[in-house]
């Protein structure tokens, strides 16, 4: 009886997830999260990376959700200021609510609206190499 | 100096045969474009040409050709949030305000002397640039020094051309 209803818990709890995924799977993502080009004056979409969404409140190391041109999440992106990568500061717990993730690509940024400090790009890919061409242009 | 407008593309043409047409001096007459650029995945930002001389009267056109980012081509003046004075006493400050790809934004040079400017978000990765407005022939004394450095981040104030180059290039190019 124990073992069915751990089973259950672990169904729902697995269900759950599967349900989170799905509000932020397509664009546009459920609130609190916003279309970084409405927020700060930004391209719609940006070559390499997408369509940004993000909660204004998490700014700026995000999450930021990265989607292609048929609204499909490819990644999940944060931005770390290179000035905060020091022996004082960590950055712990970033929600990840974009799923399994594929591959993972760091490199830095010289800034731009909305994060104009130097950053670090940590992006986490949720599709394969390959299919980062759907974000290329 | 008067600023005039955005989105200028298409512009120019008709503007440069009017003014032939009233017999000002030739080289007055060319526009010097500034290409606003960036690498593709936003770690290097620049202006390009980073330092140019020009004659008074002359047009500066900035255009942002950087797909992935927006850029600004902005005076260190007061009356810019406050910035040091870095551009002549007599002269005009601008503000582009924020440029999105193939968006553009000129200026009309009068007075002579040094005049410095930087893009708002990228002023920290030394994206700034330099402008000198006078006859290269005439080295009087009328270039003042820059000197107001108050605030700004050592990546800029490395990354300006020095008055020099350009009194001796003319362009100066960064990459
Ligand atoms: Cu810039």
């Amino acid at each position: 009886m124990k073992k069915l209803l751990l089973v259950s818990a672990l169904t729902l709890s697995g269900s759950l997830c599967a349900m989170a995924a799905q509000e932020v799977a397509k664009s546009p993502p459920a609130a609190p999260y916003q279309q970084v080009s409405k927020l700060v004056k930004l391209p719609d979409f940006l070559p390499g990376m997408g369509q940004l969404f993000v909660d204004p409140a998490t700014l700026p190391a995000g999450p930021f959700l990265a989607y292609d041109h048929d609204g499909r999440l490819v990644s999940t992106i944060y931005m770390l200021p290179t000035k905060d990568l020091n022996p004082d500061k960590s950055f712990a717990d970033l929600a990840a609510p974009g799923g399994n993730v594929d591959h993972v690509d760091v490199y830095y940024n010289a800034g731009h609206p909305g994060v104009e400090e130097p950053h670090v790009h940590v992006v986490l890919w949720h599709v394969t190499a390959a299919d980062e061409a759907s974000v290329a242009k | 100096m008067t600023i005039a407008r955005r989105h200028m593309l298409g512009w120019g043409g008709g503007l440069i045969a009017a003014i032939s047409l009233s017999g000002r001096d030739v080289w007055a007459q060319e526009v010097v474009e500034i290409r606003m650029q960036g690498r593709a995945d936003g770690s290097h930002v620049w202006f390009d040409p980073i330092g140019v001389l020009i004659k008074p009267g002359q047009t500066v056109r900035w255009i942002n050709l950087n797909p992935g980012n927006s850029h600004t081509t902005t005076a260190y003046h007061p009356a810019n949030f406050g910035r040091p004075l870095r551009i002549p006493e007599a002269a005009k400050s601008w503000a582009s305000d924020y440029l999105l790809p193939d968006e553009s934004f000129s200026v009309i040079f009068t007075k002579q002397g040094v005049y410095d400017y930087y893009c708002i978000p990228h002023e920290h990765a030394g994206m700034v640039g330099r402008i000198i407005v006078g006859k290269p022939e005439s080295h009087g004394g009328w270039m003042e020094p820059v000197t107001a450095s108050r605030g700004l981040p050592d990546e800029a104030l490395e990354a300006f051309p020095t008055v020099e180059e350009i009194m001796a290039k003319r362009i100066v190019r960064q990459v």
